[in-house]
């Protein structure tokens, strides 16, 4: 049965991470069952910095609706890493390994 | 030239809500130039776990088990993990500045690196071998005995940390949620051997001894003097502010 692209069922997902830097980053996540799949929710969680915290929503938000592929996932964090943010304990490459992980 | 006069806060113990509430208000009241630079001492009543900014709090933390014990649980302004800060073993500081005081690097892995040195400087006052390990950590003899964290916000920096008087990872490890049972031992031997405390190391604990040879460690680092001072009543006002809104409100310490 065809389904709409970002409606279909949500399919939930999750893994931690310990980044290279030494913290903990922690994904759940739904994701569609287009192929690819589509992030449909994410939560990031850990025990990493980021200043300003605030924008760890920015970043959610970000990537929320990116399919599931790494090319388009480190395009994605990398143009939030490149805005006026400072993220201590995990780098581009952490970030992008945990949504993999969970994916 | 003359050196800069900060205030010293010696608040003692108080609840995780008027803690952390008093640190921002604290922060709010340094930027806005109506309180001096600060450096505060506390310590914890009730023991509380207070969990990164980042963090799930069911993730990390056993509610059920925190309620029973009498333990309150309360979300950071900061990052960084889940600390227990048990009532009596536990020095807590924090240091609030404006964000363009003259020597603090912009860089926040830097100015850890500077406001953790007078935290080395005070630990080996007190005869300590103490290092600084990036990111946040203070070690001695290889292990942890000060975790710290920082915020930058409303124009200033506020970092925060521990100086760690005794461990107790079990009661610590009853507190937090761990993967499943059977890690659980091996975590709390993992905290045994990585993490020390200030009486393992020297064999008594002064608090007063202590909180001196930071402040002469932080005056040290920072070529400041420091100057015994109280909580305004601008202070007091916004801490009442900032607990409603914020630390003692579920909304926050549920947000993630």
């Amino acid at each position: 049965m065809p389904t709409q692209p970002g409606t279909s069922g949500a399919d939930a997902r999750s893994a931690d991470y310990k980044a290279i830097g030494g913290k903990l980053l922690r994904v759940r996540m739904t994701v569609t069952e287009d192929r690819p799949s589509l992030i449909q929710t994410i939560r990031i969680t850990g025990d990493f910095f980021m200043h300003p915290e605030e924008a760890i929503e920015d970043l959610e938000q970000l990537l929320t609706g990116a399919p599931l592929d790494e090319v388009a996932l480190h395009a994605r964090v990398q143009t939030f890493f490149d805005g006026d943010v400072q993220v201590v304990g995990a780098d581009v490459d952490d970030v992008v390994a945990a949504l993999l992980k969970a994916a | 030239m003359a050196k800069q006069e900060w205030r010293l806060l010696l608040t003692g113990d108080m609840s995780a809500f008027d803690n952390m509430a008093l640190d921002e208000a604290v922060l709010r009241c340094v930027v806005a130039g109506t309180s001096p630079s600060t450096l505060r001492f506390y310590g914890w009543e009730p023991s509380a776990v207070s969990i990164g900014y980042f963090q799930g709090v069911e993730q990390e933390v056993d509610l059920d088990v925190c309620r029973e014990k009498g333990v309150d649980v309360i979300r950071r302004l900061t990052g960084g993990g889940a600390v227990f800060h048990e009532h009596g073993s536990e020095i807590t500081y924090s240091l609030a500045v404006k964000d363009d005081y003259p020597g603090i690097p912009k860089k926040v892995l830097d100015s850890y690196t500077l406001l953790c040195g007078g935290l080395v400087a005070g630990f080996r006052r007190l005869g300590l071998d103490a290092e600084f390990k990036p990111i946040n950590d203070i070690l001695v003899n290889g292990k942890k005995i000060s975790g710290n964290a920082q915020t930058r916000r409303f124009g200033g920096i506020l970092q925060h940390g521990t100086l760690l008087c005794d461990v107790n990872p079990h009661l610590m490890f009853s507190l937090l949620k761990v993967p499943n049972e059977k890690i659980r031992d091996k975590l709390i031997a993992g905290v045994e051997e990585r993490v020390t405390s200030i009486r393992r190391e020297i064999g008594t604990v002064d608090n007063d001894a202590v909180i001196a040879a930071m402040c002469a460690g932080f005056a040290e680092v920072l070529d400041i003097r420091l100057s015994l001072g109280t909580v305004s009543d601008e202070e007091l006002a916004l801490l009442t502010r900032v607990k409603e809104e914020r630390y003692a409100n579920p909304t926050w310490n549920f947000r993630r």
